[in-house]
């Protein structure tokens, strides 16, 4: 976010300006979701009422529902996964750090095992 | 540092940044979709062909149109108050700086260990070297260790300054007679700039923040202590 895009890395892309689809983790995931929820609803509130209309005031309310609802999930478990890494790099540092000696967690571990 | 023509945030240096970022994104998208919704109202607005104008009853729209902003206002406001409060713990730091606001450079005191006290000045275009950052760099940078968490007690000596380092997520203004504290703990080593965010003056563009993190490894054998 903080450096001008590499040649590898993807480009910005921003939706009405200012969201970045590409670099928001879960934000692409969540419109592109949030697009095909709106197509089927609306398409499908067509199918069944003929009401034009209605139906693209069906399709927008399926987008923004759809849409926030995979954004929440999504980003629920992002959050847990960055805990989870978290806890991993903080176990991995303590293991490199204490290993061989009396705080090493798997002598702690090895030994509350045995007894 | 931020590169010409950012409009983002910068890249996360600290736990409470990255909390930060994360409540960025997520206001951002409910943002999204509320413009969105509101670009559809104005595009049937512009495209109908009712023309009725003496409709007075719609109490289940005002109900509608009432109850879901504060909905949103709370989905907003939980992860805000969660992250201020998260901003006001002091996690028993380590280290304490001190740093004063003049008109226009910054001192800094580490008092912890010894009385070394130095001046922060922005370099003259001048005196740059090549690959140095016209206007961000100072002569003496304040050193500091990572992974450790730093207390920094701000004010000033004159006017109002703000002692700002973006990457951090850190802003706290220098208020002369006041003792403001802010704390941090930085995740990664490396140079990272700010800039003083409260006008003080002809020089207010001209005197910024330059935070040398290194391990705390490094810290420790004093190449802080050996100016």
């Amino acid at each position: 976010m903080a450096a001008p895009p590499e040649p590898g890395e993807p480009e910005e892309r921003k939706l009405l300006g200012f969201l970045d689809v590409e670099n928001t983790p879960c934000a692409r995931h969540s419109i592109l979701y949030g697009s095909l929820g709106s197509v089927v609803a609306g398409f499908g509130h067509f199918l069944f009422t003929s009401r034009i209309r209605r139906s693209c005031d069906v399709g927008v309310g399926g987008f923004i529902l759809v849409t926030l609802g995979c954004w929440f999930h999504c980003r629920y478990n992002y959050a847990k996964q960055r805990i989870q890494e978290r806890i991993a790099r903080e176990e991995i540092k303590k293991k490199i750090l204490y290993e061989g000696t009396h705080l090493d967690p798997e002598r702690k571990h090895n030994g509350s095992s045995s007894n | 540092m931020a590169h010409a023509t950012q409009v983002g945030l910068q890249d996360a240096t600290s736990p409470i940044m990255e909390e930060l970022i994360t409540f960025h994104d997520h206001a951002l998208m409910i943002i999204f979709l509320i413009c969105f919704l509101v670009l559809y109202a104005l595009f049937l607005t512009l495209t109908t062909k009712l023309t009725n104008t003496n409709i007075s009853d719609a109490q289940e729209m005002e109900t509608v149109w009432t109850i879901l902003p504060a909905i949103i206002l709370v989905l907003i406001a939980l992860p805000s108050l969660r992250i201020l409060y998260m901003t006001d713990e002091v996690n028993d730091p380590s280290l304490t700086i001190k740093s004063i606001g003049h008109q226009w450079y910054w001192t800094y005191e580490y008092t912890d260990y010894g009385g070394l006290i130095f001046n922060s000045y922005m370099l003259p275009p001048l005196f740059l070297e090549p690959g140095d950052l016209r206007l961000l760099d100072v002569d003496n940078r304040v050193v500091l260790p990572i992974e450790t968490p730093i207390r920094m007690m701000i004010t000033s000596q004159d006017v109002l300054h703000s002692w700002a380092v973006p990457t951090l997520g850190l802003k706290t203004d220098a208020i002369p007679g006041r003792l403001n504290q802010t704390t941090f703990t930085a995740t990664r080593p490396g140079v990272y700039y700010g800039q003083c965010s409260e006008i003080c003056g002809a020089n207010h563009s001209f005197m910024p923040i330059v935070l040398e993190l290194i391990p705390l490894k490094i810290f420790e054998m004093g190449p802080v202590f050996t100016l």
